[in-house]
Formats: C-alpha cells, sequence, structure tokens
C-alpha cells in the first residue's frame, strides 16, 4: 500500500510535530511559502483550533489564501468531491488505509475551514493535511503540502464506579431464577458486555453461555442498572433438562455471580474492584404469587409509619416496587414511595401525608413476578396438558384493608 | 436488518389487499433535520424508506434517503469494514457498535446504524457503503422522515400525586420488518419478560397506535408463555400471510399475521426445534429451485438453511425434543458460512453478510445464496 503521508521534501513546509489539545487551547501550525512557482497564496497557516466549551471539539483552519482562490472555493464550479483532496483529517491508525473523517468544509472570514462531524477522542492521534497542489490555478501538483498532527491527552484514569447491588439479594436461589439485576454507582458503557460477567459453578469453573446475550443489553436509560436474564433455553425444565449442556443452576449446588473489574463506565474507567455474589441453589420455583396468602402490618393512624405487607416470598425487585399500589376509598393513588426489604420479600410503603382512617385497597398488577418469573395466575411454564389456555385474564388483583 | 417478503406471491397480495400506493409513501413525512437518540435494528421499506429503531426514544423514524435509484448489486469483500467506519467516524474500532445492517432493496446499497462512542457521549449515526466501497456518513440534516412513538412507552413512574420516580423500565426493539403497508415491531422489556409484537400501519398515522400481543408457543413439551422474540420474517403459506419468529432458545415458530390484533394473545405453532447451544441473530428467505429457502444466522453454528416447502403441512411440536435435540422442519447447516453476526439479502441470488474473520477483523462481504 502506498504511504498516504510521504515525508515532504526539504523546503516544504511542515507542521511543527504533535500538539496537545489540553495543553493549548489553541492551536497553531505554520507553513512557509513553498515554491518558487507562482501560487495563489504567499504564505498559508494550517492550524487547529479549539471550538470553545465542548470537549474535544476541534476545525481545522487554513488562512493565508488570496480573495479570488477563496471566491473559486465557494463557487459552484468547486465539485464537493474536490474538498478531501484539498483539507482532510485523518486519524492515524497502523496497519489501515487512512479514510478522511467525515466533516464539512466551509469558506468564511477570509478562511477555510473544516468542521469534523464528531469531537476528536482521547488517546488518538490525528493528522491534518492540505494539499496547496489541488487548489484551483494551482501551478503544480507538488506546490506544496502541510501536514500537521495532534495527539488528544488521554484522561487520567479514576477508578471510583463500583457495583452497588446484585438482586434478587438473597443468598438462596431458585433454580429456574429468571434473571438479575445489576446495579452500578455511575452510568456505564455499553458493547461486549458480556465478557465482563461470569456464572462460576462449585468447582470455580465457569458455566457456559448462561445468559441471554442481547446486542441490544438490557439497560435502564440511565445506564445504572443492567438487567440479565438467564437463557430461557438454560432453564430446568420440569420434564426433562437439556442434556446437551444441561441447566445454568443446579439445586443444592453453589454459584457465584462475578462482574469484573475490567468492565467500564461511562467516562471509560474500570470499576474500582471486582463484584462477587456468591450464592446458594434451592429447589424451583413453580408455583404463581398468591396475594391471597400475603399478610400485612397496619400502621397507626395520623402517622407517617410505613404499611408493610408480606408477599409470602421474594418478588422481583423491579416489578414489585411498580407493580403495587394503594388507593383510597375514593379511588385515588395513595402519593408515597415503595421499598423492599427482608430480601424482597417485604414491601413497605411510606405515604407523603399522615394515614386517616378509613377504608384502603392494595392494588397488585398481575404482571408482577417472582423471582422464576411466575406472574399471579400463572405460572412461567403451563402444562400443555393440564392446561392447554393461560388461566388469568384480569389485570389486577385488589385486597382491601382497613386502618382504624 | 432484512426486507423479508419479496415474493412474487406477496407482491400480489399486497397489491390485491389495495395496499398503499407507491406516490404515497411519503405523506406526512416533514422535511428537516432527523433527531436520533439511539439507533437499534433498521430495515428498508418501499422507495428507499428506511425504518431505524429508536429504543432510547420508543420510537420508530421513518428516513425517506432519497437512495430510490435501481442499481445492480456487484459481488464485493470489504476487510476490516469496522476500522473503515471508524475513521470516517474520526475514532478508533473498538469505540463504534455496529448495530445493524439493512440492504437497500431498490439500489442494493448497504446501510449500517452504528453507535459512535461506549459512553455518556454516544452518538447514533447511519453510514452506507458506497459503490467503490468505501463508507460514507448519511447526513441526517435534511431529510424527509416521520416517527410513530411506541404506544407503550415507559412513562416517568408515579407513585400517587407528586412522587414522580424515575421508571427504569425500558422496552428494546429485537427486529424490525415491514409488510405490505405495516410495520412490524418486535419487543422486549428490561423488566418483565414479555415479548410484544406490534404492527404498526405505514405511512404513520397522526397517533400511531400499534398493537401488543403475547406470544405462545410450544417447546420443551410444555406450553412456554413469554420467551422473547429473537428475529422473525413475514412469509407466506399458501396464501395466508404468516409470521415465522425464532426464539432465544431456537424454535422456529409459526403464526398468522392476522392474528396480530390489540391485546391479542396468539397462540404459535412451533414447526422446528433446532436444537440448544444455538442463538439465532437474523434470518432471511429466498427463492431457488423453485421453492422458498429459510436462512437462519445464528452465534454457535454455521447458517442454517431450512426448507419451507413442508410448512403448511407441519405438525406442532407439542412432544419434548430431549437431549437439545432437533425436530420438526428439515434443515442443513452450511458450515462454511462461519462466525456471521449480521445477515441481509444483497439481491435474489445473494446474501450480505457481516462476518467476523479469525484474527477478530470484521469484514463485509456477498455470498451467494446456497
Amino acid at each position: 500500500m502506498r504511504d498516504p503521508f510521504p515525508p515532504l521534501p526539504a523546503g516544504e513546509g511542515r507542521g511543527e510535530g504533535e500538539r496537545s489539545l489540553r495543553s493549548r487551547p489553541v492551536l497553531y501550525a505554520a507553513a512557509a511559502k513553498t515554491s518558487e512557482n507562482p501560487q495563489p497564496f504567499a504564505a498559508v497557516f494550517l492550524r487547529w483550533v479549539s471550538v470553545p466549551k465542548e470537549t474535544n471539539r476541534i476545525t481545522l483552519e487554513v488562512s493565508g489564501l488570496d480573495a479570488d482562490t477563496l471566491a473559486t472555493l465557494q463557487s459552484t464550479n468547486w465539485p464537493a468531491t474536490n474538498w478531501p483532496r484539498l483539507l482532510s483529517m485523518f486519524v492515524e491508525q497502523s496497519g489501515a488505509e487512512p479514510l478522511p473523517m467525515s466533516g464539512a468544509h466551509r469558506v468564511e472570514g477570509g478562511k477555510l475551514w473544516f468542521l469534523p462531524a464528531f469531537p476528536l477522542e482521547p488517546g488518538l492521534r490525528y493528522r491534518a493535511v492540505f494539499d496547496a497542489g489541488q487548489l484551483p490555478g494551482a501551478a503544480t501538483p507538488l506546490a506544496g503540502r502541510f501536514t500537521t498532527t495532534l495527539t488528544v491527552p488521554v484522561r487520567p484514569e479514576r477508578t471510583t464506579t463500583t457495583v452497588t447491588q446484585i438482586y434478587p439479594s438473597a443468598d438462596v436461589l431458585p433454580e429456574n431464577l429468571l434473571k438479575f439485576y445489576i446495579h452500578f454507582s455511575a452510568p456505564m458503557s455499553r458493547g461486549n458486555i458480556y465478557e465482563h460477567i461470569r456464572l462460576l459453578n462449585e468447582g470455580n469453573q465457569a458455566v457456559e453461555l448462561p445468559f441471554l446475550e442481547l446486542a441490544e443489553e438490557l439497560w435502564s436509560a440511565d445506564r445504572m442498572r443492567l438487567t440479565l436474564f438467564i437463557d430461557p433455553g438454560r432453564i430446568k425444565r420440569e420434564v426433562k433438562p437439556l442434556e446437551e449442556i444441561g441447566p445454568a443452576l443446579q439445586a443444592g449446588k453453589r454459584f457465584t455471580l462475578v462482574i469484573g473489574r475490567g468492565w467500564k463506565d461511562a467516562d471509560g474507567n474500570r470499576l474500582k474492584e471486582t463484584f462477587k455474589k456468591r450464592f446458594f441453589v434451592g429447589p424451583p420455583d413453580r408455583t404463581p404469587p398468591d396475594p391471597q396468602r400475603w399478610s400485612y402490618q397496619a400502621p397507626p393512624i395520623r402517622t407517617r409509619d410505613p404499611l408493610a405487607v408480606d408477599l409470602a416470598k421474594p418478588m422481583d425487585a423491579a416489578l414489585a416496587v411498580r407493580m403495587i399500589h394503594v388507593v383510597d376509598s375514593s379511588g385515588r393513588e395513595v402519593a408515597g414511595q415503595a421499598l423492599l426489604t427482608e430480601r424482597e420479600r417485604i414491601w413497605r410503603f411510606l405515604p407523603l401525608q399522615s394515614w386517616k382512617s378509613g377504608h384502603y385497597t392494595l392494588v397488585v398488577e398481575t404482571a408482577i413476578e417472582d423471582l422464576a418469573g411466575n406472574n399471579i395466575g400463572k405460572p412461567f411454564e403451563v402444562d400443555l396438558a393440564e392446561s392447554p389456555t393461560p388461566r388469568l385474564e384480569q389485570k389486577t388483583v385488589r385486597l382491601p384493608f382497613e386502618l382504624r | 436488518m432484512k426486507l423479508k417478503n419479496l415474493f412474487t406471491t406477496t407482491l400480489a397480495l399486497a397489491l390485491l389487499a389495495g395496499a398503499v400506493s407507491a406516490a404515497n409513501w411519503t405523506a406526512g413525512m416533514t422535511e428537516g433535520k432527523v433527531a436520533l437518540k439511539s439507533a437499534g435494528p433498521i430495515t428498508f421499506g418501499p422507495e428507499g424508506i428506511l425504518f431505524v429503531a429508536d429504543t432510547k426514544a420508543a420510537a420508530i423514524i421513518a428516513i425517506a434517503t432519497g437512495d430510490t435509484q435501481a442499481g445492480a448489486a456487484k459481488a464485493f469483500k470489504i476487510e476490516g469494514i469496522n476500522q473503515k467506519i471508524a475513521a470516517l467516524l474520526g475514532t478508533a474500532a473498538d469505540q463504534i457498535l455496529l448495530d445493524d445492517l439493512a440492504v437497500n432493496p431498490v439500489s442494493h446499497t448497504a446501510y449500517f446504524a452504528i453507535t459512535r462512542g461506549r459512553g455518556a457521549g454516544a452518538t447514533p449515526v447511519l453510514v452506507r457503503v458506497k459503490a467503490d466501497g468505501q463508507p460514507e456518513l448519511v447526513s441526517l440534516d435534511k431529510l424527509k422522515h416521520a416517527r410513530a412513538e411506541l404506544p407503550d412507552a415507559p412513562v416517568e413512574g408515579v407513585q400517587g400525586e407528586g412522587m414522580k420516580q424515575s421508571n427504569p423500565r425500558q422496552e428494546s426493539i429485537t427486529d424490525l420488518a415491514f409488510f405490505q403497508d405495516r410495520l412490524l415491531v418486535a419487543g422486549l422489556s428490561n423488566e418483565e419478560f414479555s415479548s410484544a409484537l406490534r404492527a404498526i400501519p405505514f405511512p404513520f398515522q397522526k397517533v400511531a397506535n400499534g398493537t401488543s400481543v403475547e406470544i405462545y408457543h410450544g417447546a420443551h413439551g410444555k406450553f412456554e408463555t413469554r420467551s422473547p422474540i429473537r428475529t422473525f420474517v413475514p412469509f407466506m403459506v399458501g396464501d395466508q400471510p404468516q409470521l415465522l419468529a425464532a426464539y432465544t432458545c431456537t424454535p422456529l415458530v409459526q403464526f398468522p399475521l392476522s392474528d396480530i390484533k390489540p391485546a391479542a394473545k396468539i397462540k404459535g405453532k412451533t414447526i422446528a426445534e433446532l436444537g440448544n447451544r444455538n442463538r439465532p441473530l437474523d434470518m432471511i428467505v429466498y427463492h431457488r429451485d423453485g421453492k422458498d429457502w429459510l436462512l437462519l444466522a445464528n452465534n454457535s453454528r454455521g447458517v442454517m438453511k431450512i426448507a419451507t416447502d413442508h410448512i403448511a403441512g407441519a405438525d406442532a411440536i407439542t412432544a419434548p425434543v430431549g437431549g437439545g435435540g432437533t425436530q420438526g422442519l428439515k434443515y442443513e447447516t452450511i458450515e462454511s458460512w462461519k462466525g456471521i453476526e449480521q445477515l441481509d439479502k444483497l439481491d435474489d441470488t445473494n446474501a450480505l453478510v457481516l462476518r467476523r474473520a479469525e484474527g477478530g477483523a470484521l469484514n463485509l462481504e456477498s455470498l451467494p445464496l446456497p
């Protein structure tokens, strides 16, 4: 492959070597007059100009071109396809043929500008090339080629982001567990996340492909919570395990979920430390949650003490917070905040206003899930022979209670 | 992803059904800057209209690319396409994600949905590959476009009056396909383990009310309820439009498109168990030797070529398929197609694939359909 940036012959203009974006906000690289031939300029200056208040945003400025040349560049006689040959920016990468960066060329204020479409990336080296030989009216294509490079400094790494919680928080999990939620202390990066997540068995060996690896990656909008589904093809079925690789989790055994510290946060920093969640696997849970078995502890009226509801077993942390509501006798939702305690078994509700005496209803969406993905009135799997149709069609279950 | 319905039978049916005439596809579109928060799966509709799933905004954007000049597909191979695209975007190859690939069936030009950057400042971009094999940025500054907000988009959670809690629920879109006059969208929540399939009429109505369905399918001897759809393809079985969907644990399920109605619960028919340790990625349908074939790319084996001529009479698989085994429609594995990460149809006789070569390079290449 031809070297796209051949060393310039002596006497031609050349940039002043590497520049640091941060050390000098406005950078300057000059090129002297280049040849004895008549040229459409006297002296051309090529420099990097940082865009104020925008991190790593830069423009390229070419000054010193005469007015006639600039007018031609602005006219319709100058085809857009000529721009990249005249003025371009490249990422320097080894082994790859350089392609000009996408961006816009503009003539403004007596100067020629290139505005890259994207900010520059920390740690990369960029090269700007202005080829005066491509100017309209240039005497010879060898008239002068000016280049200058710029290295964007790497941000110093700050490893402060941690895994703050993994749900379910219990130490004993059902064999047919459906998902984990991993919470981080700061927004995380996207892409190839599964290489940082391992499920280890008792012998400290990684379980093969235990999770549903979705390219979409199931993040919350703030990228601080990841949902990790166990591959439904790896959840042990009632009838027969999948013999080829077997279920991911097996009752009676210990496992460790490991979140590797190589995982980078949204600022590109690795995690502060590796996080491990050790747990024991119990029998599968194929019993749908049954609100008739729930019990509650009534808070005293005229206080803002929490209403506590015992859900009879640990429930899915995200859905239990979202899908249980308190409604007063007039049907209005009571304002307050829900949280889960006791390994996601107790649902607590802190009202915004003090409780009044009267009738209330706990409204529970039937789509709520336990740890194995069973819904109210509908197990995760329905046996074809036993029940060919889904059993429960209603969207909510209502549990009335009274405060006195 | 793929334009999944280029069969003469399908097109004939579309005409019979009184599908929107060609001139009206851009009706109701506005010209201006296309605002994308994210770019997930993409697929082409008619006349160079590209549908982009914007998961972050819970919306689908239809973009008239203006790429409507008919062109012939050429065989090609571009090595290190990810590096070329990274250079174009002024960044390093490990700082871009190639989220999806789609071929414009009119011009046979390849389009990529790309995310530039992996952190907070990540930017969605569209890139197309020119005839000379070089990528170019698709400018979104001034294009005709229309937007459909997803009907069940997550709203800020409200616990009673005035107590707003941020709602971390989000729905990811796993696949898109255009069929006749509808855009079919498969989605997956990051909380409930459910699969929603929507049929959104196109051109989008003022308020595009899609439909949401739950899908039931038999697998593993169970009437398994809510496994998410990974990839799907509209397909004619006789004169009935059907959807063939591949699930995460690889059963192939068939159900009639006419069943996709608001709040409907569809019971699909499992027509093939393709074995486990195997995740479906992309699916296309093509015609060869007088038959329709299904090509299914997955993450662990070569692609599977599945004969569809027995679909109409296929029995539903209801008994357990043990030993990670396979059952149902016959298929052969094309071993030479290894490392396929994205798949679309380039033309009637060629596929376009994004392929991870040994050594890690990502290549974009055309391959004759098997």
